[in-house]
């Protein structure tokens, strides 16, 4: 599972620690997160989503979906 | 900031614990008590990173703990009791075998040592590694 925070805080010019606080997790998380080094769980996936204004789907993408 | 407190209170008891035990050490120190002062000299620093690292959290205003922080937790005591086992059986295994004479207490102290000491490495790995669900 890959995802596409990186490039959304980019386009809502935001940074990792302002949007850590938003979700309420630690800076760590997000960085964490952007690398692809750790899979959220349904509720941050969801919070994310929706500071981002968009679906789970369209932040995430599994697998099954790159291909 | 409670949390964190905590931190440096526990390394500072620890600390408080060791100078008692030197101080009132009746006899010279030996190579067994050295590794032990190794190993406990390693927990604190340890225990101050941990500590310096939820004070900043606090600092930002961030959770002190969040889900990946905890799912870091929960991963290292898993895999760290997993290892402690193998330690254990491995002391017994030893303590019969080697040259150096200790008493049963100080066969303890090395097992807990050694278990901490797996903690804190296990604990660095996940920390640098991160955690995916899939895995």
């Amino acid at each position: 599972m890959t995802n596409r925070i990186k490039e959304f805080r980019a386009r809502h010019n935001i940074t990792q620690e302002e949007l850590a606080q938003k979700v309420n997790v630690r800076r760590e998380t997000i960085v964490f997160l952007e690398k692809n080094k750790y899979n959220p769980s349904l509720k941050l996936a969801h919070d994310l989503a929706v500071v981002f204004k968009i679906s789970i789907e369209d932040l995430f993408l599994f697998d099954d979906e790159i291909k | 900031m409670k949390k964190s407190l905590l931190v440096f209170i526990v390394a500072g008891l620890l600390i408080l614990g060791v100078v008692i035990w030197i101080t009132t050490s009746s006899t010279i120190l030996k190579e067994v008590d050295f590794l032990h002062l190794g190993i406990i000299t390693a927990l604190i620093a340890f225990a101050i990173f941990f500590g310096i690292k939820r004070f900043k959290s606090e600092k930002r205003k961030e959770p002190v703990e969040d889900e990946m922080s905890k799912k870091i937790v929960q991963k290292t005591a898993a895999i760290s009791y997993y290892f402690s086992l193998y330690l254990w059986v491995f002391i017994i295994f030893i303590k019969d075998r080697i040259s150096i004479k200790m008493d049963t207490e100080e066969w303890i102290g090395t097992g807990i040592l050694g278990m901490s000491i797996f903690f804190a490495i296990t604990w660095v790995f996940f920390y640098f590694k991160g955690i995916k669900n899939d895995e």
